[in-house]
Parts: C-alpha cells; sequence; structure tokens
C-alpha cells in the first residue's frame, strides 16, 4: 500500500509538473504582450529600442545616463535590436503587431517610418509641435507622412562620392567631367584598376548608389513618376560607366560596400560611391589613401546634387503609455551636446545642423566636407510600399547593370508595377 | 559489418528473449504481490501512465509542427497583410492560389527550381557516389579523410555562400585568378553580370556543401553491401563495371533513394545559398520558389500570398518524394 501510494503520487505530482509547465508557459506568454508601464514611486520606465553595437552602444549608455541625471524621474532601458536593418525590423513587427506598448521609443532606418505610421503603430509627434527646421532638409523628408510628423532626425547618412585628390586635382562638375576625369586617372596611373567602383549587387546599396546618379542629371526616385526621360538619362549613364566609358569594372554587378571600400582603400579606385564611413578608415594604418582623399555629392548637370539619405530617425511606440517621457528623451537624445558627443564617439554624423561647429570640426575635421553632401541628402520614396518598391527597383538595376535590359526597356517596365504598389498603399 | 547481416537469427531470438522476459516479470510482479486486481485493469493502468507520459512529447510535437501547418493553411485562405492592419484579415477563399498562377514571378522561379534541383542533384549524387565508392576502398589515412570530407557540410551556407562570394569576384576572387594562370576560358567572366554564370556559381556553392553528405550517406549504403557477394562476382569474371552496375547499384538503392529524397527537397526548397550569393539577380534569373516565399513573407510582410506560396512548396515536395518511393521502392 504504501509503495501504491507513493508511486501514485509521484504519477500525480508528475501530472502536475507537466500542467503546471504548460500554464506557466501560457501565463508567460500572455503576460508579455499585455506588459504595463512599470511605474514605482513617480518614476516611469521607457524601453529604447536601438540596433548600434560597440561604439554605438556605448555612446547610447553614456546618452541614457546623462538622461536619466537630469531626469531623476525617468529610467530608460535599453533594448538591443539586430544590427542588420531588415531583422530589426521583423522584431520590432513582431511587437507592433502583438500590440505591446514597448519598447517606447524605437530607432527606426530612415525608410520605415512611413510603414509604421501608415499601420497606426507610431504616434504623430503634431502635439509637440517639433521644430524640424533644425535638420537637414532631406531626412525631414523621411519622417514625414500625410502631412504630419512621425519622428524625429537621430543621425545622418549620406552617399557621396570620395575622389583621390593625388589623381584628381579638383573634383568633376558634370558626370561627364567625372568619366574623364576617372579615364585620364587611369591613364596616369597603371595601378589603378577602376576609375570609378559602386555598389551594383542586387541589395538596397544600387538603389541608393542609383539615387546619387539620378540627381547627376535632374532626375528624381518618384515612385509615381519613374519613366521621365532623366531618369533614363541617369539610368543609361550608370550602365555605360560599366560597359561604354569603362570606368567602372563589371564587377560592381556583384559588390557591396565593403568591396567598394576594399578597392578604394588599397588605392585601386579614383573615385568611390560610399557612406562616410570611410573617413575614419582611410586615416587609418594599412590604407594606401591617408590624406589624400575627398568627399563630394555626385556632379549634376543641373547643379542640383542629390545624395542618397541613409541614418536612423527616433520614433514613439503609438501604445506607448508615457508618450511626455519619450518625447523628453528624443529631445534629449537630439540635443546638440549628445549629439556631438555620438559623433566624435561612434562617428555617427549628426542629423542637427547646429551640431556641425568648431567643435565637431576641431575633433573631427571631415565633417566640413560631409555636411556639404548631408545638406543635399534625398531620401528613398516615403511610403509603407517602399519595401515591395525596393524589391522591384532591386530587380530593374540589377538586370541593367548586368547588361540583360536596355535602360529604357527596363524602365518602362518596372514604372506601372510600382506606380501601382505606390497608388495601393496610398500617400 | 558484414557480420551483422550474417546473423539475422541470433536477433530475433534476442528479441524473442527480451519479449519473454518483460512478460514473465510482469506476471511475476502480479503473482507476488497477489493483488486482488485483474492483470487485465493493471494493464489499462499501465497504458494510461504511456499515454500520460507521452503526452508531453505529443503535445510539442503538435504545437511545433502541427499548429503552424494549420495555421499557413488558414492564413493562405485569408488576407493577413501585417504591415498594412486597414487591409483586414477577411476570408479571401482561392485569391492568394490565384495569385500564383496569375503572377508571373511564380511560374519563372518555379521554373528556376525544377532546373536548379535537377542539375544540382543529379551533379550531387555523381560526385557523391564516386567519392564514396573511394572512400569506401582500403587506403592509408581513410579515417581522416572521411572525417575532412565532412568539413564543407559542417560550414554554415551563409558563411560558405559569402565564401564562394569572395571566390568567384572577377577582380579579386580566386576562380577567376586561377582561371587566368592557366590561360583556362572563363578567366574574364563576371560571374555576377551573367544568368548563367550565376546559376554556375550557385550550383557550385550548393555542391560543395552537400556533397559529403551524399558521399556519407552513400558510403554507409555501400558497407552494408555484404563482401561475399563480390567474391561471387569475382569468382564468375565479372568485371569492375560490371559489378558496379549489376550488384553495388542495385544494392546501393535504400541509400541512394535516402539520399535522393535528402537532396532533391533540400534543393527544392533552396533559399540561403540564393539569398546571400545573388540576391535572385541579376534581374531575377536566380530567383527560386524558396526565394519568392521570402519575398512575400519577409519583405512584403503578406502572409496570404506567403502562406499560399508555402502550401504550393509542401504539396510540391510531397509528390516529389511520392514519385520517389513508387520509383525506387525496393524489389523484393
Amino acid at each position: 500500500m504504501i509503495y501504491s501510494c507513493k508511486q501514485s503520487f509521484r504519477r500525480r505530482s508528475a501530472a502536475i509538473g507537466i500542467t503546471a509547465t504548460i500554464l506557466g508557459a501560457g501565463l508567460a506568454t500572455g503576460c508579455s504582450s499585455s506588459s504595463q508601464p512599470a511605474s514605482s514611486g513617480g518614476v516611469v520606465t521607457i524601453e529604447f529600442a536601438t540596433q548600434g553595437l560597440g561604439a554605438e552602444e556605448a555612446a547610447t549608455n553614456a546618452a541614457i545616463a546623462g538622461f536619466e541625471r537630469a531626469n531623476p524621474d525617468i529610467k530608460v532601458k535599453d533594448f538591443v535590436l539586430s544590427t542588420n536593418t531588415s531583422d530589426a525590423l521583423q522584431q520590432l513587427t513582431q511587437q507592433f503587431v502583438a500590440g505591446s506598448g514597448t519598447p517606447d521609443v524605437i530607432e527606426s532606418d530612415v525608410i520605415y517610418p512611413a510603414t509604421f505610421a501608415q499601420s497606426g503603430w507610431i504616434l504623430p509627434l503634431t502635439k509637440f509641435h517639433p521644430d524640424m527646421s533644425k535638420f537637414f532638409p532631406g531626412q525631414v523628408a523621411s519622417v514625414e507622412y500625410n502631412g504630419q510628423y512621425y519622428g524625429m532626425p537621430w543621425f545622418t547618412n549620406a552617399q557621396g562620392v570620395f575622389y583621390r585628390t593625388d589623381l584628381v586635382p579638383t573634383p568633376p562638375t558634370t558626370p561627364q567631367q567625372l568619366v574623364t576625369d576617372a579615364q585620364q586617372a587611369m591613364k596616369k596611373d597603371p595601378s589603378l584598376k577602376e576609375g570609378l567602383a559602386f555598389e551594383g549587387d542586387k541589395y538596397e546599396g544600387v538603389i541608393c548608389n542609383y539615387i546619387d546618379f539620378l540627381g547627376g542629371f535632374g532626375g528624381s526616385l518618384n515612385a509615381n513618376n519613374l519613366n521621365t526621360p532623366a531618369n533614363a538619362q541617369a539610368l543609361q549613364f550608370m550602365q555605360d560607366t560599366i560597359y561604354k566609358y569603362k570606368i567602372a569594372p563589371a564587377a560592381v554587378t556583384g559588390w557591396q560596400e565593403s568591396n567598394v571600400q576594399n578597392a578604394f582603400l588599397s588605392g585601386q579606385a579614383a573615385f568611390a560611391l560610399n557612406w562616410p564611413y570611410i573617413f575614419p578608415l582611410a586615416d587609418a594604418k594599412g590604407s594606401a589613401v591617408q590624406g589624400k582623399i575627398a568627399w563630394i555629392p555626385f556632379p549634376s548637370n543641373t547643379g542640383q546634387p542629390q545624395a542618397a539619405l541613409g541614418g536612423d530617425d527616433l520614433v514613439i511606440n503609438a501604445k506607448s503609455p508615457n508618450q511626455a517621457a519619450d518625447w523628453k528623451f528624443i529631445q534629449y537624445m537630439d540635443s546638440a551636446q549628445v549629439q556631438i558627443a555620438r559623433a566624435v564617439a561612434a562617428g555617427d554624423a549628426p542629423a542637427l545642423q547646429a551640431a556641425y561647429s568648431g567643435t565637431l570640426y576641431a575633433k573631427l575635421p571631415y565633417f566640413r566636407q560631409a555636411e556639404k553632401v548631408f545638406a543635399v541628402t534625398a531620401p528613398r520614396p516615403v511610403t509603407p510600399a517602399y519595401p515591395k518598391i525596393s524589391a522591384e527597383l532591386q530587380t530593374m538595376l540589377s538586370s541593367v547593370l548586368a547588361n540583360q535590359e536596355t535602360p529604357q526597356a527596363a524602365l518602362s517596365g518596372t514604372a506601372p508595377t510600382v506606380k501601382s504598389l505606390f497608388d495601393a498603399k496610398g500617400s | 559489418m558484414p557480420a551483422d547481416s550474417r546473423q539475422p537469427e541470433h536477433a530475433a531470438i534476442a528479441t524473442a528473449d527480451d519479449h519473454d522476459r518483460r512478460e514473465s516479470s510482469a506476471r511475476g510482479l502480479a503473482g507476488d504481490r497477489r493483488t486482488p486486481r485483474s492483470s487485465g485493469a493493471r494493464r489499462r493502468a499501465d497504458r494510461s501512465v504511456g499515454y500520460l507520459l507521452v503526452a508531453p512529447a505529443v503535445i510539442a510535437l503538435l504545437a511545433i509542427t502541427g499548429f503552424p501547418l494549420v495555421y499557413n493553411l488558414w492564413n493562405s485562405l485569408h488576407t493577413v497583410q501585417l504591415a498594412d492592419p486597414g487591409a483586414g484579415h477577411g476570408f479571401s477563399g482561392i485569391t492568394n492560389y490565384k495569385e500564383l498562377f496569375d503572377e508571373p514571378g511564380f511560374s519563372a522561379d518555379l521554373g528556376h527550381t525544377l532546373l536548379f534541383t535537377a542539375v544540382s542533384v543529379t551533379f550531387e549524387i555523381v560526385v557523391g557516389l564516386a567519392l564514396a565508392v573511394v572512400l569506401n576502398k582500403k587506403f592509408k589515412g581513410r579515417g581522416i579523410v572521411r572525417a575532412a570530407i565532412l568539413i564543407p557540410w559542417a560550414v554554415p551556407t551563409v558563411v560558405s555562400a559569402m565564401l564562394w562570394k569572395t571566390m568567384v569576384d572577377p577582380q579579386d576572387g580566386l576562380v577567376n585568378y586561377v582561371l587566368r594562370t592557366l590561360h583556362l576560358p572563363g578567366a574574364g567572366v563576371t560571374w555576377s553580370a551573367n544568368a548563367w554564370a550565376s546559376w554556375a556559381v550557385v550550383i557550385a556553392a550548393d555542391a560543395w556543401k552537400t556533397i559529403p553528405l551524399v558521399a556519407i550517406i552513400l558510403l554507409a549504403g555501400l558497407q552494408i553491401i555484404p563482401a561475399d557477394v563480390y567474391e561471387a562476382a569475382e569468382v564468375d569474371g565479372a568485371g569492375g563495371w560490371r559489378t558496379f552496375w549489376k550488384i553495388t547499384l542495385p544494392l546501393l538503392k535504400p541509400a541512394l533513394m535516402v539520399a535522393l529524397i535528402f537532396r532533391t527537397l533540400g534543393a527544392f526548397l533552396v533559399f540561403d545559398v540564393i539569398y546571400i550569393l545573388t540576391g535572385g539577380g541579376p534581374g531575377s534569373s536566380t530567383e527560386t520558389l524558396g526565394y519568392l516565399n521570402w519575398k512575400a513573407f519577409i519583405v512584403n510582410s503578406d502572409f496570404g500570398y506567403g502562406g499560399a506560396i508555402s502550401v504550393a512548396l509542401v504539396v510540391l515536395s510531397l509528390i516529389i518524394a511520392f514519385v520517389y518511393t513508387r520509383l525506387l521502392r525496393p524489389s523484393t
């Protein structure tokens, strides 16, 4: 009897254990989606979702510490997202779809605010009366959707043209001149493998490069009206750099930023399209181009160049229960002192125009050149349909650069699809 | 290994023994304790304990495989646009499935997928078989070679695909360098700018990674072929090729079938190697169904259409598996 009693007890406890585990798991998942604002004694905690690692994360933590000192009633918790932009988007989408109130404040790539806004996931900032004139206009455009601002620029980025000052004494002012300069440089220095290096792989970067080329001919990446003569001209020129002018190697059809970086830093290219992160690398040990580089917007026939906008904005979760605290935090992150500190510590370019001053230049002189490129940034189409449009544009650009299609045929083929995607999602 | 196959009776006896012992111990237990309960009740109680014990595993399995399958099927019949809550979650009938046929992308990608599957699986099986035959021979350092051959299989696909991408860079890559140095054709090829060249790289990268798996599966199959069959063939005067075609291949059928099903389904669902190497480019020449599915789910957040593609993939995979089991059924 004792034996069987024990056995049945064991049996029951096992059953209870299993039930408890299942229930526990159920409760745990049930809880996570309905998290309450953790407030104790008037202190609110906000969660800040960021992507950065290393120096960027350290800079973020330093800024958070400073903010908490200045605002003892607000605690900020760091919520680290994947460094891969599309993975980070997935993580955020899951939180949003689950209706979570956290994270409260979110670092968002400049291509996503419109998508979040149309879904009602992020807060329009109208009630806080944000002063957008302080920021570079290209990035302000990235947060504007349906006439309202849905985020604040945080740090900016742009694709411009790096060139070798020792091979190209005066920077080109037209695309044609860039070609002649590149050809001459290749003649002058036979060790030069390519005149122009750019990102032509089938990925997001090829669109950024196309935006730069568009500026050269007065075109624009308007999802509503893609098939314009200027856009066709720019696309033709982009293809011609490989097959007609032969200043860019066909290899660029598989190149991303790192390939362009390697080509330029090892002294193989006269011109290279890339982001300003190249500056500190060019001065680092092992670089073949120390003190021999400069950075300009892609030269333009119309005198109105454009540089593809990168960078990140700060947005507020529409379900955040602590919106006043969220806004306070964003303003702090956008203050000149924090922006400059971040630039110095992690190289992130301030979105705040006022940050470009003596203090910043003294530490990082290259920001003098960078400011001129940031001033002409152009965002990728600001529409919730952008991810879909991007996939279409990548396919189009890839087929043109691989010489599978003529630029005009590719544009005429893709423009209606892009327009219908744009129209379906509204503007 | 051949020793095992010569002792089938022993195995059968052992199982019978086990069975007897279990029976007797059950009887003994009941007898010793002299409980008034019948052994039937006892057995029922045991069975319910059994059910209780397997319940967590069954529940976990249902939760992990059953639920997503059903949920995906449900999604495929509804409008599920994650990034566009305004579109609603209404029942959409077969709209998503109709889109499979209306969208030119699907049929084109189906063609690419079938082409890739046919070429890569053929290539992998042929080379894998050759490797397995070599590894089955006795030579010095065979153990090390057998272990080393698995290394490519152990490298994550993302890493090996990245490696291949670097190797086929026409300016700084190893492949063009070697071709150039040896004055072979193809030295000037820009792999990423040409559809066929891109396919060649994708197939090479996929084969490099999966041939070891095929070889190991087939090697295991070769090792259970008893040596006396070969001895008999030798006595009868059969040559190497004849032995291979008449003895090795037919006896290898079960292992071949495992390798074929594994590789065909793997190739049919290919995604990672293409995502890293070509992104479906140039243009959309190397897009496969797996890539299209990823695009629908992740890029477009369209779980309805993505679900429909998934269901189509499952159905097509089942057909392939069915055909294989029919074609290669062991002829007993």
